[in-house]
């Protein structure tokens, strides 16, 4: 099995997606001859051309839109917005658009787009380049939302994500390009809503997504040392949500801690906090707890930035705190 | 409805169908008006009373498979590219039989199977989508072209600088068709654009330009044929700049507590396409009163049809949100 | 013919609006979109246009607030007469209905949204804890407490902030019910013991149990000639501390070598029947309870799993166990004679499928022969699984265990 870092995982799945299909391309700010700000199409644009590795203007709305348009004629486009930060310009076209074409037009019509992007903290760009937005679209009735946190699983998804019908905005994590993995040889899809479970235990459930998932897996490994069982699940797809994933769960281990490094204010733990409430209630031995970064934009010196977003240890007491040992 | 057949040139008779066609629309958007005020529509409604020509002259330029986007005032275009009155009044009403059925309403007018890939209520919303649609065709080696309606409101958007910059760059086979009335909603365009001559815009992306009086259906039909065959040639896109009028208010109901009401009279006097399309044709008292009771018959008959549709079941709102 | 002139819906959202003036009077001729009257809306004040040509016949409403859709005036040929309803003002309009436009078909979509479509399930029937309102009880904790009719202020919680959590329940659940409701508790703090991994795994394994449908049969043994074997074999083996326990461990493994069916676990795919009586034995240590497994004992002789027990029962009371030491059991052997406790019901040790409680020897006077006897008596209760023990499967199991106790010559 071939050992893939997570970025060699995404251009895996463009590259074999376009090798297959003519109608997939990918369009984006410096993804041709730079490969994209994080390298990510590297290398493309010698087997694909201009094209369909196709660099646009800084033009964040007419890039979705395009985007948008030319999957509305039946191409499955794959764009990247540079920086999740950028997404705020291109909601129009992605939240009153992309979403809505297909409902507007009673079913006339389908929109197969892909916005993929990136963010996150751990790197100090500050406040306009580093935010987790994922829950502002959750929130959009018409697009898909996925989280990928492992190469095996963001190469799985991003294929699916290609080949779904509906817009889908794909958020990959930029701290997790360079973590490696082995993967199967041939592309596995992953069936969009589909949780997947890291690590299975008897006394906590942590439902973790991004970076967030990996900081929750040594929380898990650490809590075992004090007797505490912690299972690990990834949603992955954040809408539509594997529901029933995550419920029987925490119905087994009666206890909940959801963990992003989003803002824990309206982020999608708060979404997760509720369907569990609702349908575990009489499961829950515990409040539910929310892991996240502390409500402030994203800061700039490091000291400032570690402080705000959450690790290992802040899953880890919020573990305890649900079996009666934090504080 | 018939082609044109030979390109560029319109025969008496030809103009007399788009008569007949802008007729239509103008007896439809007054039948729209009158079902609004007394109560039997929902929704913001918007008439392009005056622009008639515009719709008539583009739409009946396109051949199949190009494709048009609208704006919120885009009953017209949507009769005009093709769909049938009956749909278009049955949407209005919310019915299934209408042309999205019952989920879109006046500012959401789709009809994929005639080219209408739906009217956009966000000012500008749809240009980027044009560009995109029209990559689509240029990737694939299709001989179509894809058409872009808006208003001089929208050329102030971010939206119309990105799109017609990334169309121009990429020289993507779209025409983008400034219906220029004059009004932003109720902002006059000396209050919107520091330009009177809104072409200036497209021609600062190098994009090849046409200027033509909206008033005259004839001449915006060559203006677009022009247009389509500079678009489809591979050339790039075009800006058609088209100089129209809006006889009435923003939306129905709309007082025009902004504008003197001699201006709508004066216009309504000297810019009407109807009455200057009909004297050009020369048609006789007889001939209209023809044409009014046909199409007369034809949009009593939508209002009938659509008022004996089928309303949604409520629970049809969860369907169509995902493929 | 005469045409009515109804108040316009002039927005969405108008509802009424207000006469000001009319700019026609009745009698004056009126062409089509020339102003009528003037208009007050909650947005503006518009002169309105004529609907029609004619002449104006009647106002209907000279001034002051209308709805939409009402009459307010009449236009026709001269001379015509108005009719009558015409003038009428609070006569129900069939168009233009006042308010958002097609509200009948509104209310019928308000009405469709109230059947529960907003929520994916009903939400589950739940009780209120009136009495306890104001007290700190996890869903969990307050679900149990419901189920086994448990008065959840009767519990003491060492949650956090003294929230009773489901162990808590569980613990209330298994004392005696003279425990369930205690007397009024005597001044002090309440203690809040930290719980231990051992006391969360008793908890979680019992939780467990306790969901698995069961049942208990009862039987009373004499063991006057287990009580003699007892003697002879600690004369034998004078190094060896052998007790009942031992003889009750080997003669429930040869009983179960009889009655395979009872030597078993379920799963959801299968029924296992396990070759060899592998007996756990329930063992109080301080850290909480036990079961330490003594493997084979059909195989052993009753030395030898004195021997055994001695050794696990050492050192569970020292904490030194193996996992190991634990695994394995394929049925558990209760004991709480010692305590004086006549007769129990123990909760199933899953995944096995059956449990021996097994109270203390007493001398009870039965029935002998006819005849009123004192003998050292002995109640044994065997609670089984019932998804894979029937009750004649038990009871025969049973039946050997007794008879084998009081003539172990049989077994042996």
């Amino acid at each position: 099995m071939p050992e893939l870092s997570y970025r060699e995982a995404v251009r895996d799945a463009l590259t074999q997606a376009m090798r297959r299909d003519d109608d997939v391309f990918v369009m984006g700010e410096d993804i041709a001859e730079m490969g994209g700000s994080m390298g990510v199409t590297q290398g493309m644009l010698a087997e694909f051309g201009p094209e369909r590795i196709r660099n646009t203007p800084i033009s964040e709305i007419a890039l979705a839109g395009a985007a948008v348009g030319a999957a509305m004629q039946g191409m499955r486009p794959v764009a990247e917005i540079m920086y999740e930060d950028f997404l705020t310009i291109a909601t129009e076209q992605i939240v009153n658009q992309a979403a809505k074409h297909r409902y507007m037009s009673g079913g006339q019509l389908t929109v197969p787009v892909v916005f993929r992007t990136q963010g996150g903290a751990g790197w100090s760009p500050g406040a306009q380049h580093a935010q987790q937005l994922e829950s502002w679209f959750v929130h959009i009735p018409g697009l898909k939302v996925v989280f990928a946190s492992t190469p095996e699983d963001v190469r799985g998804l991003l294929w699916s994500s290609i080949y779904d019908d509906n817009p889908v905005v794909f958020f990959e994590h930029r701290t997790l390009y360079g973590l490696k993995e082995e993967v199967p040889e041939e592309i596995e899809p992953i069936p969009l809503g589909r949780a997947r479970v890291h690590r299975e235990g008897e006394d906590v459930t942590v439902i973790a997504t991004g970076r967030l998932v990996h900081e929750a897996l040594a929380a898990a490994a650490e809590a075992e040392k004090e007797g505490v069982s912690v299972e690990v699940v990834d949603p992955r797809t954040l809408q539509p949500l594997d529901e029933n994933a995550l419920v029987s769960s925490v119905k087994k281990t009666n206890r909940c801690v959801v963990a992003h490094e989003a803002v824990v204010r309206g982020g999608f733990g708060a979404e997760v906090a509720a369907v569990i409430q609702y349908q575990a209630f009489d499961w829950l031995d515990a409040p539910i707890e929310r892991v996240g970064a502390r409500f402030c934009p994203m800061p700039f010196a490091p000291v400032m930035e570690e402080w705000v977003v959450p690790h290992a240890n802040d899953v880890l007491e919020a573990v305890y705190r649900t079996v009666g040992r934090g504080n | 409805m018939a082609k044109v057949e030979q390109r560029g040139t319109l025969s008496k008779s030809d103009l007399r169908d788009f008569y007949r066609e802008m007729l239509l629309i103008r007896r439809f958007e007054e039948k729209v008006e009158e079902r609004f005020r007394a109560g039997e529509l929902a929704g913001f409604l918007h008439v392009a009373i005056g622009q008639e020509a515009v719709a008539v002259g583009v739409c009946r330029a396109l051949e199949d498979g190009d494709i048009i986007m609208s704006t919120h005032r885009a009953h017209g275009h949507s009769l005009a590219k093709g769909t049938h009155p009956n749909e278009v009044m049955a949407e209005l009403y919310g019915k299934a039989e209408g042309c999205s059925h019952g989920y879109g309403g006046s500012m959401h007018l789709y009809d994929v199977e005639h080219g209408n890939m739906g009217a956009n209520a966000v000012v500008g919303g749809g240009l980027p989508q044009v560009t995109g649609a029209a990559l689509a065709f240029k990737m694939r080696g299709e001989p179509r072209v894809a058409v872009a309606f808006f208003g001089d409101g929208a050329t102030n958007t971010g939206a119309f600088h990105e799109a017609l910059n990334m169309a121009q760059l990429w020289t993507v086979p779209a025409v983008f068709v400034l219906e220029d009335n004059k009004w932003a909603e109720s902002t006059p365009e000396s209050q919107h654009s520091p330009l009177r001559d809104l072409s200036k815009r497209a021609e600062a992306f190098g994009m090849y330009t046409v200027k033509v009086d909206g008033q005259d259906a004839e001449a915006v039909y060559k203006a677009t044929r022009k247009a389509l065959e500079h678009a489809r040639s591979g050339k790039g896109p075009v800006f058609m700049h088209v100089d129209t009028y809006r006889l009435v208010g923003h939306y129905i109901g709309d007082p025009q507590i902004y504008r003197p009401k001699n201006e709508v009279r004066k216009l309504r006097e000297t810019k009407d396409p109807l009455p200057l399309l009909r004297e050009r044709l020369g048609l006789s008292d007889e001939e209209v009163q023809e044409l009014e009771t046909e199409v007369e018959e034809i949009v009593e008959a939508s209002v009938e049809f659509a008022k004996s549709g089928t309303d949604p079941k409520p629970e049809d709102a969860l369907k169509n949100v995902y493929a | 013919m005469a045409t009515e002139i109804k108040l316009p819906r002039l927005g969405q959202g108008m509802e009424s609006g207000t006469i000001v003036k009319w700019l026609k009077s009745e009698g004056d001729k009126v062409e089509k979109g020339e102003p009528l009257y003037e208009l007050d809306t909650d947005k503006v004040t518009q002169e309105v246009e004529a609907d029609a040509s004619g002449v104006l016949l009647r106002i209907a409403v000279a001034e002051g607030e209308v709805p939409v859709g009402r009459t307010i005036a009449v236009i026709g040929e001269q001379g015509e007469e108005v009719a009558e309803e015409a003038k009428a003002e609070d006569r129900p309009e069939e168009e233009g209905s006042p308010g958002p436009a097609r509200e009948a078909e509104r209310e019928r979509g308000r009405a469709a949204s109230t059947n529960g479509s907003q929520t994916e399930s009903a939400p589950a029937e739940r009780s209120l804890d009136t009495g306890a309102a104001r007290l700190k009880a996890s869903p969990l904790a307050r679900r149990i407490a419901r189920e086994r009719g448990i008065d959840l202020a009767s519990i003491s919680g060492t949650g956090p902030e003294g929230r009773v959590v489901a162990e808590d329940v569980e613990r209330a659940a298994a004392a005696p019910a003279s425990a369930a409701a205690p007397a009024p508790a005597a001044a002090g703090e309440v203690e809040a013991r930290p719980l231990t991994s051992i006391r969360r795994t008793i908890a979680r394994r019992l939780t467990q149990a306790w969901t698995i449908p069961v049942f208990q049969l009862t039987i009373s043994v004499d063991m006057t000639r287990t009580n003699e074997l007892v003697t002879k074999l600690r004369a034998a083996n004078p190094d060896v501390r052998i007790t009942v326990s031992d003889v009750l461990a080997k003669l429930s493994a040869a009983a179960l070598m009889k009655h395979r069916d009872v030597n078993v676990q379920y799963t959801e795919e299968a029924i296992l029947v396990f070759p060899s009586a592998n007996i756990g034995i329930a063992v109080a240590a301080p850290q909480g309870l036990v079961v330490p497994v003594i493997s084979a004992c059909e195989r052993r002789t009753i030395p030898e799993i004195a021997i055994a027990r001695v050794d696990v029962v050492e050192r569970a009371r020292a904490a030194k166990l193996q996992a190991a030491d634990m695994e394995g059991g394929t049925f558990t052997i209760s004991n709480l004679g010692m305590y004086g406790v006549e007769q129990f019901i123990a909760v199933l040790n899953p995944p096995q499928a059956a449990i021996l409680a097994v109270g203390t020897t007493e001398d009870r006077i039965v029935a002998v022969d006819g005849a009123p006897a004192v003998r050292p008596m002995l109640t044994l209760t065997l609670t089984c699984d019932h998804r894979a023990v029937d009750g004649a499967t038990g009871a025969e199991f049973l039946a050997t265990l007794k008879a084998s106790l009081e003539e172990p010559g049989l077994a042996l």
